[in-house]
């Protein structure tokens, strides 16, 4: 219990500034929704006779703008990116941390075995990215209540952020296990930040280019999008089952090869 | 020398890994570009038909959008965003990986601090100078092999330099930060949060449409399709960014010279 409190304590500058920051990209890009409610319906006509490139480029869907909800469709791929890089970067710090900081040779002399102190530290990572969850979402029903003209919402915004912490926690989990298996501390947080990184780009690349659409389950981005979830086919068995399985893979990895780890100190 | 030759190895494989996503991706980008000229006309004749403010809500000018200069500032904020976390990164562990537990080795060398943070400087300028020359040649030779018409070069390469001039500011803030922020616990956390932090003031911009806001983020210095459309700089923001890089490294040469550090 101590770890966890511990870890607690030491993301909490971190994760106030995070609360900041996607307070502010909530707030700020629902303002941004007012230009397009101003234009009417005419933007809906542009954007779908769009070609395809051009509107993935532009980071428009086939959604009506002239929405509050579907203006928030678009700017919740901006939250997960967010989201999930504080997710991976916090999974790597809070595994690889101790190494780096030279305080391993404090705790692992403690008497708890190896097991619990990942389980307590996954825990306090797992605190910290819920109530990163909560903060967008009860920014998001805010700002997107205070837009919307009584129309239906919450059940929709929900359903986002329930997509969003499913991809917090695999990311979350890609980081942990990165930093468990690889031999340098230093590099866990650079390489899950890559990983990241390379399969953002994966589904820009796949948004843009049509033909790659058979190869979206390599990046978790193309798993739970805004628009399927809310206006497409929901939770697709398929990417759950497959999220479940990265969950669980990085998970039982992060506590096998960290059990026999050779700790750097 | 052999303080600069020494950080030079340290950064030789995060500049090659940089340098090298830098490359891929803007070929990447730039490979869309035919798919984009192709629907281009027709695009154009659409978006003619619909009044101002719309065509201002979509950020596009439409005499441009069809040609590559057009086309480009899209994909270019994407490189920028790379490249100003590579910079701030660099910038942020000149000082700060020292800090770690190599300064005791590092500070009883013969050497004046002023050395020291001389020798770092010219390091990371030059790993970033490396990343811009190839960055420069390939962005420059894919744009001319896939730019359906002349491709007026100078205006380019205009645009595509403000890459190093965006990475030197970010390269002094992270100087900076990492001279005056006591205790750097995770550097990638310090860069990433400042980075995207400038970016989200960058896109808050655009919707608020304030003026006095364009000071406030880095991202904004360089107004990218304002430099396509008069091959120019604006000159003020041009003053701002050197005021900016010179006052960051200034004040990391002065505090890091007095800086108490306990190894």
């Amino acid at each position: 219990m101590n770890i966890f409190i511990r870890e607690m304590k030491d993301n909490r500058k971190s994760l106030i500034l995070w609360s900041i920051g996607v307070l502010f990209m909530v707030m700020g890009g629902m303002a941004k929704y007012e230009a397009y409610a101003n234009t009417g319906q005419s933007i809906n006509d542009i954007i779908q006779q769009m070609p395809e490139g051009i509107r993935s480029i532009l980071g428009f869907g086939t959604f009506d703008l002239t929405q509050a909800i579907g203006f928030y469709v678009m700017l919740s791929l901006y939250l997960m990116i967010m989201a999930s890089i504080h997710a991976a970067l916090i999974g790597a710090h809070i595994i690889s941390k101790e190494e780096q900081d030279k305080t391993a040779e404090f705790l692992f002399v403690k008497p708890i075995s190896r097991y619990r102190i990942i389980t307590l530290k996954l825990l306090a990572a797992l605190t910290n990215i819920i109530i990163f969850n909560l903060v967008t979402l009860f920014s998001s029903i805010f700002m997107v209540g205070y837009y919307s003209n009584g129309n239906q919402f919450i059940g929709d915004i929900l359903y986002v952020m329930i997509g969003m912490f499913l991809l917090q926690i695999i990311y979350l989990l890609i980081g942990t296990g990165i930093a468990a298996i690889s031999k340098n501390p230093k590099r866990a947080a650079a390489l899950a930040t890559g990983i990241l990184l390379v399969t953002f780009i994966l589904s820009m690349m796949i948004d843009i280019n049509n033909k790659l659409q058979s190869i979206k389950f390599l990046t978790p981005f193309k798993y739970f999008e805004g628009k399927n979830l809310i206006f497409g086919d929901g939770f697709e068995p398929f990417y759950l089952i497959l999220s479940f399985m990265i969950i669980a893979i990085f998970g039982t990895g992060t506590y096998v090869f960290y059990r026999k780890r050779d700790l750097n100190v | 020398m052999n303080m600069f030759l020494h950080e030079l190895k340290a950064y030789r494989k995060s500049t090659l890994l940089w340098t090298l996503s830098l490359a891929i991706l803007i070929i990447l980008f730039l490979s869309i570009f035919p798919v984009f000229s192709q629907n281009a006309e027709e695009m154009k004749k659409l978006l003619e038909g619909y009044p101002e403010g719309i065509r201002k809500a979509l950020g596009i000018s439409i005499d441009s959008f069809t040609t590559l200069l057009g086309f480009y500032p899209f994909v270019f904020g994407y490189i920028l965003l790379c490249g100003a976390i590579q910079a701030m990164h660099l910038g942020t562990s000149l000082i700060a990986k020292e800090m770690k537990g190599t300064a005791e080795f590092l500070l009883v060398k013969p050497v004046t601090r002023h050395q020291v943070i001389t020798a770092k400087l010219l390091a990371a300028l030059v790993s970033i100078i490396i990343t811009n020359i190839v960055y420069l040649l390939v962005s420059s030779l894919m744009a001319t092999f896939i730019s359906t018409e002349t491709l007026t070069i100078n205006t380019f390469l205009l645009v595509s330099l403000t890459l190093f001039y965006l990475q030197l500011i970010f390269l002094a803030l992270g100087m900076l930060f990492s001279v005056v922020i006591p205790k750097i616990k995770s550097i990638l956390s310090v860069t990433l949060g400042t980075v995207f932090g400038f970016f989200i003031i960058n896109l808050l911009d655009s919707s608020v449409g304030e003026k006095s806001i364009r000071y406030l983020s880095p991202f904004e210095y360089f107004d990218i399709t304002y430099i396509s459309k008069n091959a120019s700089y604006e000159i003020p923001y041009v003053i701002l960014s050197l005021a900016v890089i010179l006052v960051a490294m200034g004040t990391s040469y002065f505090v890091f010279a007095k800086k108490d550090i306990g190894a």
